[in-house]
């Protein structure tokens, strides 16, 4: 009954198709979220469809559904690819599935009646973090296990990442969501928000990110078939970026009474953090070079270049609002929420969706059904995801300053209303390209030409 | 230098250990839990509170925390650590869709969060919060304690000012409608009991008083200034019927002060809070000729006693007939 998991990649494909599912579900709260900030009595008073508790669905559904869940699957895929090998266990694999989906369902089902732990990006209850830290575990035991019996002696940089992702997922997240105190998930008093932004800004840094650059430095050379440009500058992106991005979680709480000694590690930190970000990047561009045709052409890798540019937009203006001063005006409105957006959707969800789309074929061994859909959604998500991003920021500002020239906040809310409805309108846009993705996905699966063998193992050795 | 399996792991969680334990270690070896001067424990039916806040999602659109830079409600006190302590999550929150409420404590009555709840458009028109209603009359009075306790002491202190004078503004209501003018109307200080409204009731500012009147006053007041709006029937003493004025106009020609300084100090212990928060001196002007002019068929604008117009002011004759005096001047 159970040999399905025992089938090579099959764990790989879970997740990915996993992903696909999520993205749909997170599209669909966050547009019932969005309409709710335009209509409040829209849906009024069901109480699993009120804003405090859809929104928690949409952004964890999205961060750990849809993009932690597609590059997991992605990794599964690349990590014993790369090492010249077959995952350690099949069955394992299935079995982080299973837990790490099980922490994300938790979402949907509990959140809606209230049963959240309330701190950002930490919602999930007690028993859900156990189960996410069982997958975690059970994955670092694969992966260990994969690249002990690997036939490549070299470790290629997406290998580091997609390992680290999960070393560093192992301590952050017991200690941010404080499991030792499994009722409320919480440290009493302020030195709470600490813990909270540990994790509250690690997990875009220090699990997406990796996850997400190491499935770009796979999917890029592949796709321009070209060697990586520097091995020097991977190492030192590599580095960089967990020695910097671990002391960055203060800014989001800048202004408030935490000591001044964190404040001025988070802020220097965070102006740092443009260091490793421009190293990965330029790394990935300086491989592309002379081949920006073959990414432009390549439906799967237009959509992890975008991610990449993303990437670049949001790490120049995530330090920037890091800046005390900037941060009167930018903080605690819709600028950082457009913020959030770019690096999610943006950098994460574009080189989750381009990865999937060219790993998709390699684990299912059908061609993807439509490229054209591809594009389709590609176009449909980057017209949404602009239009979100300058809508949201400009109302951030619109707030911003408002607030700082002495309004109320109750007194700027008709000022942000035509903001409110571009932004649920460019929403639809995203959702449709969510949609799009998974009917492609599903008719790759169930109608995609299959593969001849040949053709498979000239696809793996593309790289 | 070599990627090994051993350096990659070995480093990698070495360098994220070392930094965690500067972010969060030195930090827990060094701060201190101590009680600021506004601090006090919850009761129980706070804390209950404080579950639902927390379970609920209230954080995402309101913050718990006052910064140097801010205006809003509660920027009388920016937060210090001490005023966390033992509150478990103290969940400060990172979006203001709504307003801080690290001080809302005392704010309004209690009555009025009831409305709130149950409806925040009852009690401010143009809000986007969801209504609470469906949590039902237990929840909500337990999430009322909560945001009452907000500010703790320096909200128990705002708190003990609204039930001091909830007591004699529900006895003036219960005595009748023109006592509970009368009383009201003694409340405001002397000197802005004589003072007509030195704006001018053109078009235009009226125009402003409607849009002012619809975006904060309506679901309260009612849309014919009746005191009849949505909020009614949650309110102890009710909204102010503003169409039994026109007999209790001091000397029979001065409301104007009045209404400006009811709508900026609110009247502490009932429903109507201030808006000098939100609202500057001209727009509250504004307002008060609307109201006389909509809802009391008079307004005082520009009578005497009056100064030299300002500058941008066109010629404008107050047309607006003292009660008793209707046709009085007009040749009729």
């Amino acid at each position: 009954m159970f040999a399905f998991v025992k089938k090579p990649q099959s764990a790989a494909l879970a997740f990915l198709i996993a992903g696909a599912v999520w993205f749909v579900v997170g599209a669909l709260y966050g547009m019932v979220s969005a309409i709710h900030l335009v209509a409040p009595e829209f849906f009024s008073n069901i109480p699993f469809l009120v804003f405090g508790r859809e929104r928690p669905i949409h952004v964890n559904t999205m961060l750990y559904g849809f993009t932690g869940t597609m590059l997991t699957g992605c990794g599964l895929y690349y990590l014993p690819a790369l090492l010249r090998t077959r995952l350690y266990s099949e069955p394992l694999g299935w079995l982080s599935f299973l837990f790490w989906n099980l922490t994300v369902a938790s979402g949907p089902l509990g959140f809606s009646f209230a049963y959240t732990q309330g701190r950002e990006y930490n919602e999930y209850i007690w028993i859900a973090d156990i189960s996410l830290m069982l997958a975690v575990v059970l994955l670092i035991y694969n992966l260990v296990m994969t690249i002990v019996q690997r036939t490549e002696q070299q470790l290629y940089v997406s290998v580091w990442y997609f390992v680290a992702a999960f070393l560093w997922t192992a301590g952050n997240y017991p200690i941010s969501n404080v499991v030792w105190h499994p009722s409320t998930g919480a440290m009493p008093g302020l030195i709470d928000s600490i813990f909270l932004w540990f994790w509250g800004h690690n997990l875009p840094g220090l699990l997406i990110t990796p996850l997400a650059t190491g499935a770009a430095y796979f999917v890029i050379p592949r796709i321009t078939r070209t060697p990586l440009n520097s091995h020097t500058l991977s190492l030192a992106g590599f580095w960089f970026l967990v020695a910097l991005y671990t002391h960055i979680g203060g800014h989001h709480v800048l202004q408030s009474p935490i000591p001044n000694w964190l404040k001025t590690v988070s802020v220097v930190d965070s102006i740092a953090m443009v260091v490793p970000v421009s190293i990965v990047v330029l790394n990935l561009w300086l491989t592309a070079r002379q081949e920006g045709q073959r990414v432009w052409g390549d439906p799967a890798g237009r959509l992890v270049m975008g991610g990449i540019v993303w990437y670049l937009i949001t790490c120049i203006q995530g330090p920037l609002q890091s800046l005390p001063y900037l941060q009167r005006v930018t903080h605690f409105n819709n600028w950082t929420v457009g913020h959030a957006h770019i690096a999610m959707l943006g950098f994460g969800g574009y080189i989750a969706l381009g990865a999937m789309w060219h790993i998709l074929p390699l684990v299912s061994g059908r061609e993807i059904y439509s490229q054209r859909l591809v594009n389709l959604q590609f176009g449909l998500i980057t017209f949404g995801l602009t239009a979100f991003f300058l809508v949201l920021t400009t109302a951030g500002l619109i707030q911003g300053s408002a607030w700082h020239n002495g309004e109320t906040v109750y007194r700027v809310l008709p000022e942000i209303a035509p903001f409110m409805i571009s932004r649920a309108a460019s929403g639809i846009f995203i959702l449709g390209g969510s949609l799009i993705g998974l009917y492609n996905l599903y008719l790759t699966l169930r109608q995609g030409r299959e593969l001849q063998p040949v053709e498979l193992l000239r696809a793996e050795e593309a790289s | 230098m070599k990627m090994t399996p051993a350096l990659l792991i070995v480093g990698a969680l070495l360098v994220f250990w070392a930094s965690a334990f500067i972010i969060v270690g030195i930090p827990s070896l060094t701060m201190k839990e101590t009680p600021s001067e506004i601090w006090r424990p919850l009761t129980a039916e706070e804390e209950a509170g404080h579950r639902l806040y927390v379970r609920n999602g209230c954080s995402y659109c309101h913050s718990l925390y006052i910064r140097i830079n801010d205006w809003d409600i509660g920027a009388e006190r920016i937060a210090k650590s001490g005023d966390y302590v033992g509150q478990e999550p103290a969940i400060l929150g990172s979006e203001r869709t709504g307003p801080d409420l690290s001080q809302e404590g005392g704010e309004h009555p209690d009555d009025w969060h009831l409305a709130h709840f149950v409806n925040p458009r009852f009690t401010s028109p143009i809000s986007l919060m969801p209504s609470w209603e469906f949590l039902g009359p237990v929840e909500i009075r337990q999430l009322t304690a909560y945001v009452q306790a907000l500010g703790l002491k320096a909200a128990d202190a705002r708190v003990a000012r609204q039930r001091y004078w909830k007591t004699p503004a529900a006895a003036a209501y219960a005595s009748g409608l023109d006592a509970n003018v009368e009383w009201l109307h003694s409340q405001v200080p002397e000197v802005w009991r004589r003072m007509p409204n030195p704006y001018p009731a053109s078009e235009a500012s009226l125009q402003r008083g409607k849009r002012i009147y619809q975006e904060f006053c309506i679901n309260c007041h009612g849309p014919v200034g009746d005191g009849k709006g949505p909020a009614f029937r949650y309110m102890n003493p009710p909204p102010l019927n503003f169409t039994t004025l026109r007999r209790h106009l001091v000397e029979n020609r001065y409301i104007g002060g009045i209404f400006y300084y009811q709508i900026m100090n609110g009247i502490t212990g009932t429903g109507m809070p201030y808006f000098k928060k939100h609202l500057e001196s001209e727009k509250i002007w504004d307002l008060a000729n609307y109201l006389g002019v909509s809802f009391v068929g008079y307004t005082d604008a520009n009578i005497d006693p009056r100064g030299i117009d300002a500058s941008y002011e066109e010629p404008w004759q107050n047309r607006y007939p003292q009660p008793g005096q209707e046709g009085a001047g007009t040749g009729k």
